[in-house]
């Protein structure tokens, strides 16, 4: 379903993604775990396009020159220079990092912006799935999204990645930020999705121990560069990955 | 093997926190050269032009004062969209202090300055916890409210204005006086912005909130940004009264708001540099276009929409970017 081959990701002259290659089968949930600056959220706007947008926009202004080398290939169709929306299009939902939403729009305008490709007759069912899988947000529906919590702002989202039917997910940290408790509960609710929906799913995470478990495949990463890859069971055991993730 | 352009700093080599050790004479000139290159070009240029040139010199010194002040509130995130303000109540100051008690230039120009200032400082103050387009908005209301009290009021000579106002020496004297104002206020304003105290200022465009959490009460510092940005705005109208002999309404005018404005966003914002040059371009452009007629102002347009698009950073930032660093190809190693 999804290729990323042999990718290489400049920022000016620092390499944020030296020669990564993955792939994503449909209906997987595939994890890419990783600590800080190891260039899980470059490879998520390179996926969903972003960077295209960061790149041109760098150039026009002078700023940092982007470089993007090798192939994302999804469906058989070589996407690597195609604009973010066109991606969008196609199916690719990302869920980006530190929540960004609407602050000044209320949570039902949020996931009507979010469902711009859906169609208006099918708006109303699919918002009302987002409320069944987040009850929480039925009560918070005309509330400024600013002014949700944490935690809710998280699950209006990833409710927004949700509501286009995505043929893939890209979350981009999900859990950052909040209490472990709320993590697995998260988690749990991102597999269920996930299974019952069978949305292939790329999840980017720091914290390997909720996650690992999760996970048909998983794809450690360090400074850009692919450590160790394995089905979650194999690297939940892999005594590397104990130390440097689990601190065991 | 595939290729990409790197970009390397020319930089000089040994470079600490403050200190700067130079090596060379190669080094002092690297330094040296963007420095002193516009002193000794504006000053080759006033002893080549005649005295219509001169006057137009003038009046880009002006303008290019006005585009420094601009920049200056700009990089302590205060977008203004009334540099006239500064100007008009500089030229007023300066007017009724010269028409009705006889003060000669030499006082009428510093107490302008400071008074000037002042007085700006002021009026915006209630404004100051404003942010973005609701003070851009303030200021651009300003400068029309004034000249609407003076022509319905008919204070300081009205619609008229005060006339008959006493000159400067010559051309050259204004010139001069006008050049090197720009001048002090370019090398002034870059070092201040480099300065532990421009820090702060800029610290409040970026992120406001988070300069106040360090303790620092930010309008205190917005306030006197502001005063230093109105008192080289003042300035400019108080110069400029002198050199016309005469002061009314039209220096509230909407030129003096926008084009600064221009000349900063054609020369490169946040660089002081930037807007001075982009004045010294507009303003002996716009001059040299009158040759061509009622075409004028589409010719004029034309170029600052070319400017804007073709190079959006500014003609300084791209220069200071060729001369800081240089770019080749590599091959790419995994």
């Amino acid at each position: 379903m999804l290729e990323v081959k042999n990718l290489l990701v400049f920022y000016e002259n620092a390499l944020a993604i030296n020669d990564l290659s993955l792939r994503v089968d449909k209906g997987q949930m595939v994890g890419v775990i990783g600590s800080n600056s190891a260039g899980k959220t470059t490879l998520m706007n390179t996926i969903s396009g972003l960077i295209i947008d960061m790149k041109i926009k760098e150039a026009r202004r002078g700023g940092e020159r982007i470089t993007v080398m090798g192939d994302v290939i999804f469906n058989g169709e070589t996407i690597t220079h195609m604009e973010p929306y066109d991606r969008a299009k196609k199916g690719i939902a990302l869920c980006r990092e530190r929540h960004p939403i609407f602050q000044e729009s209320d949570v039902l305008e949020n996931l009507k912006i979010a469902g711009y490709l859906i169609k208006r007759s099918e708006l109303k069912e699919r918002v009302d799935f987002v409320f069944d899988l987040f009850p929480a947000l039925i009560a918070l529906k005309s509330r400024r999204a600013g002014f949700l919590s944490g935690g809710e702002q998280q699950m209006l989202a990833i409710g927004m990645a949700l509501i286009i039917k995505p043929v893939l997910l890209l979350l981009d940290e999900p859990l950052l930020g909040l209490s472990p408790a709320i993590q697995t509960k998260l988690i749990q609710a991102i597999k269920n999705i996930q299974k019952e929906m069978g949305i292939t799913t790329v999840i980017s995470e720091q914290f390997a121990r909720p996650i690992l478990p999760m996970i048909d495949y998983g794809y450690i990463i360090e400074n850009g560069m692919l450590t160790l890859t394995g089905s979650g069971k194999e690297l939940m055991d892999n005594p590397e990955v104990r130390s440097a993730y689990f601190g065991v | 093997m595939e290729h990409r352009k790197e970009r390397i700093d020319r930089g000089i080599k040994a470079r600490t926190e403050d200190i700067y050790a130079l090596f060379s004479y190669r080094e002092m000139l690297y330094l040296l050269v963007p420095r002193v290159i516009p002193i000794l070009v504006l000053f080759l240029v006033t002893l080549l032009v005649g005295v219509y040139w001169q006057k137009v010199l003038i009046s880009t010194a002006v303008f290019a004062l006005l585009a420094l002040s601009w920049d200056l509130l700009t990089a302590a995130g205060m977008v203004s969209l009334g540099q006239a303000l500064f100007f008009g109540v500089g030229a007023y100051i300066t007017g009724i202090l010269n028409h009705y008690f006889n003060l000669s230039p030499l006082f009428t120009i510093p107490i302008a300055t400071v008074g000037g200032g002042v007085v700006c400082t002021l009026l915006l103050l209630p404004v100051l916890r404003l942010r973005g387009i609701y003070f851009a908005m303030v200021t651009l209301a300003l400068p029309l409210m004034l000249v609407r009290i003076i022509e319905a009021t008919k204070i300081f000579g009205g619609t008229e204005g005060l006339s008959g106002l006493a000159g400067l020496p010559s051309t050259r004297f204004e010139l001069y006086l006008s050049l090197i104002a720009v001048l002090a206020v370019l090398f002034f304003f870059r070092r201040l912005i480099n300065t532990d105290y421009g820090l702060v200022l800029r610290g409040i465009r970026d992120n406001d909130r988070s300069v106040m959490r360090s303790g620092i009460n930010i309008y205190w510092f917005k306030a006197q940004a502001l005063f230093m940005a109105s008192a080289v705005g003042a300035f400019a109208g108080a110069l400029m009264t002198h050199v016309y002999m005469f002061v009314g309404m039209p220096v509230f005018e909407m030129d003096y708001s926008i084009l600064p404005i221009a000349s900063a966003v054609v020369g490169g914002m946040g660089t002081f540099a930037g807007p001075m040059l982009g004045a010294f371009i507009l303003v002996p452009l716009s001059e040299a276009l009158r040759g061509v007629g009622g075409l004028r102002i589409v010719i004029y347009g034309l170029f600052l929409v070319i400017f804007t698009v073709a190079l959006p950073e500014g003609i300084f930032h791209y220069f200071q970017r060729k001369y800081h660093q240089f770019e080749r190809w590599v091959k790419v190693e995994k």
